[in-house]
């Protein structure tokens, strides 16, 4: 049948009609993007209770900079992986926060797209004298692209550090790891026994790679200076990876566990099924609080081992750090709140309440720290102020791509039996390094 | 005394035409919003997203064109071929479970009555969840460890725990067991309404004839539900072809990428590696399999009875 003008819409009605809605489209938008000249506005991660001992220190911190100032503190959380992305779009926009929450590895390629604002010109010169200066070196350093220093460091941590039952290691008479790949290897394998594995791995993340901390145990060198990269097909990489295979082979590492993220590894170290694991530092607590497979007390914490008479490997990254955008209004308001943060009464609040290391390292002369609440806060205090110490270099080429494709080499590592060299240079021809 | 219907039918004829342009009016305004929303959230992304697989782009900082040197470097990777096979077999063996599975749950629930309306409803549970819930789910049924139900249920007969998704060999058959578990029962639903328009009378019919119950279901029920089997086999294969959030909850692309197919690459390149350029390009090539996949279905089914379909 013939269609009629009357029971179809013909191409001129409907482009009408989008042209109709289109033009009214823009009135529906609202002022999403606006901002208070009294207030500032903050992006960082929050769990979905928003009351972990952390998140409880930071309202509190609001609570008091708010009543002190007359200055509204607007939390808008957003997933921790997408707080670089979404800010950077958002700087694009125009709609930025004030400060926000950036991971150390991301950071190079915030700067490049000019999206944060220069600290050294922003920060009181108080907190310049005071602050600066007792905070972690090897953290803030990291902070300073070219003079310009983009972020603040808050949380201090190792990052990707080995947890482990001390009642495993005492049943093999030990109180805690060898600190030498050679004996770790050895001693994982006897920890091994019926459904409990020696050392859990995760295998399956974009942020974290157990073959980079392994590799660790070379110290800086692991990084060309120049360029940033690992070199994948080197010595030290290679050894690296047979070290992982020899774990495999004492029956360490499970080959069962080829896709085990971060969390499963925490939820079944929760159940039990390891003596040791490769674990988020910051988590410490949470680990305790779910502990089901073993006494929470027993918990402790460890460096990563190294090869031949190095230091004690810790690996610092990826961890948090603050930057202003470039694009604030509110510059001032939101750099007195980034202060705050980093007084010394807030950096013992931190640690105090929800066991973080404090960002100042002078309250660590504070008699609290020398009770047993505070032995893990010290522990971790200890590890990152020793000689094994060191972060991802500034700028790592392809960081959004590396974890991905070394865990799949670790992978490979662990649940076949090639040999490890094709498996290096396929990574290596992977990110065409 | 002629010249008066002349001048009705004149004004009669205007009215008619102004009646007709203020439904018009009424039709646009009604469906303009509609088309508004599908040109903003379809129509100019598609075009946007071929704009930008022609461009380097990464972590947001577009660098130029770079005409088809995504697509170009998309198809020098290995990983690229392989993870297009893994789609295709992801989607081929998803099908081949599904569609079977889909007819017979819709052949028992015409047959079951009321109590299979019941039976159908309970089988939708799972398409009514969310696909990164459903992975959960069976990410916790399938561990192989004291606490997972598939572990526990391999105790009681004594077999020790099996681990399905770390195992490079079964890691693909069980992300698209779930898949299927998840999507078949929404297929069977467009299958038993295909079964409901199917004439009782040629079943008598065919009875009386003599045809057996197999005679009658590949000479009846298939020709006769072809349209129907169109539909399910077009929407199915879009759903597996681009399935992405159960791999992403059950395997991540793992162990050794068994499990990467091109939409979990497109999903690692574009939001992971935040390379937007090439990520934009898996996108195009996607479309475009999709595209001939459909086509294909379209000739196979619906062109063998003169477009039925």
């Amino acid at each position: 049948m013939r269609q009629t003008r009357y029971d179809a819409i013909d191409r001129r009605s409907a482009l009408q009609g989008a042209l109709a809605a289109g033009v009214a489209l823009p009135f529906l938008g609202g002022r999403a993007g606006a901002q208070s000249a009294d207030s500032i506005r903050i992006w960082t991660f929050m769990s979905a209770e928003g009351q972990s001992p952390r998140e409880k220190v930071f309202k509190a911190l609001i609570d008091d900079f708010q009543a002190k100032s007359k200055v509204k503190v607007v939390v808008e959380s957003q997933p921790f992986q997408e707080l670089e992305t979404k800010f950077v779009a958002a700087v694009a926009q125009k709609r930025a926060p004030d400060l926000v929450w950036l991971r150390d590895t991301f950071l190079s390629l915030v700067v490049d797209r000019g999206g944060l604002a220069d600290l050294n010109t922003e920060l009181s010169p108080e907190f310049r004298q005071q602050a600066l200066p007792d905070m972690f070196n090897v953290f803030t350093q990291k902070s300073v692209f070219d003079g310009k220093r983009v972020s603040l460091p808050i949380w201090p941590s190792p990052a990707q550090i080995i947890f482990y039952r001390k009642d495993a290691l005492r049943e093999i008479g030990l109180e805690a790891p060898p600190l030498g790949w050679t004996a770790f290897v050895d001693v994982a394998g006897k920890l091994t026994k019926g459904t409990r594995i020696g050392l859990g791995l995760p295998t399956s993340d974009n942020s974290v790679s157990a073959l980079v901390n392994v590799m660790s145990g070379f110290g800086p060198s692991i990084f060309d200076p120049a360029t940033g990269r690992i070199d994948l097909t080197g010595a030290e990489a290679v050894e690296a990876a047979k070290t992982v295979r020899d774990l495999v082979a004492r029956g360490a590492v499970s080959k069962t566990l080829l896709n085990a993220m971060g969390d499963d590894i925490q939820d079944q170290f929760a159940a039990g099924r390891f003596a040791m694991a490769q674990a988020f530092a910051p988590r410490f607590q949470q680990y305790q609080k779910i502990a089901a497979g073993y006494d929470p007390k027993e918990l402790a914490v460890s460096a990563w081992p190294s090869f031949g008479s190095r230091p004690p490997a810790v690996l610092l990254g990826p961890y948090w750090t603050v930057g202003l955008a470039s694009t604030s209004q509110n510059k001032a308001a939101a750099v007195a709140f980034l202060e705050s943060m980093f007084s010394p009464a807030a950096s013992m609040k931190w640690a105090k309440e929800a066991s973080l290391i404090p960002d100042r390292r002078s309250v660590m002369s504070d008699p609290w720290f020398n009770t047993s609440d505070a032995a893990v806060t010290a522990a971790f205090f200890k590890l990152l102020s020793g000689d094994g110490a060191f972060v991802f270099p500034q700028r790592v080429p392809d960081i959004t791509k590396l974890f991905n494709v070394l865990n799949t080499s670790l992978q490979e590592i662990i649940g076949t039996d090639e040999k490890v060299e094709p498996i290096l240079a396929r990574a290596k021809s992977t990110l065409g390094w | 005394m002629t010249v008066v219907p002349i001048k009705l039918a004149g004004a009669s004829a205007r009215s008619i035409e102004q009646a007709a342009r203020a439904s018009r009016r009424v039709g646009t305004a009604l469906v303009g919003p509609a088309v508004a929303v599908i040109v903003a959230v379809h129509i100019v992304p598609a075009f946007i997203g071929f704009y930008s697989s022609l461009r380097r782009i990464f972590f947001f900082a577009d660098e130029g064109f770079v005409g088809l040197s995504n697509f170009s470097a998309l198809f020098s990777d290995p990983i690229t071929w392989q993870a297009i096979g893994r789609s295709l077999a992801f989607t081929f063996g998803a099908l081949a479970l599904a569609v079977p599975l889909a007819l017979l749950a819709a052949l028992a629930v015409r047959e079951l009555g009321p109590r299979g309306r019941l039976l159908l409803t309970i089988l939708l549970v799972p398409w009514a969840m969310s696909p990164i819930v459903v992975a959960l789910l069976w990410k916790w049924i399938l561990l192989p460890s004291p606490g997972g139900l598939f572990a526990s249920i391999l105790a009681v007969f004594g077999i020790p725990p099996v681990n399905l998704l770390s195992d490079p060999a079964w890691a693909m058959p069980t992300v698209i067991a779930v898949a299927v578990w998840r999507t078949f029962a929404f297929a069977a639903i467009i299958l038993s309404a295909g079964l409901g328009q199917i004439p009782k009378d040629l079943y008598r019919a065919a009875s009386v004839d003599g045809l057996s119950v197999v005679e009658r279901f590949t000479k009846i029920t298939l020709p006769l539900l072809a349209p129907s089997i169109l539909i399910v086999l077009s929407m199915l294969t879009i759903s597996y072809f681009n399935e992405v959030q159960v791999i992403i909850g059950l395997t991540s692309g793992g162990p050794i990428r068994s499990t990467t197919t091109l939409g979990y690459q497109l999903y690692i390149t574009g939001f992971v590696e935040l390379d937007q350029g090439r990520g934009n390009a898996i996108a195009v090539v996607m479309f475009l399999i999709n595209l001939l996949l459909i086509v294909g279905y379209i000739q196979l089914l619906g062109g063998r009875k003169g477009g039925e379909a």
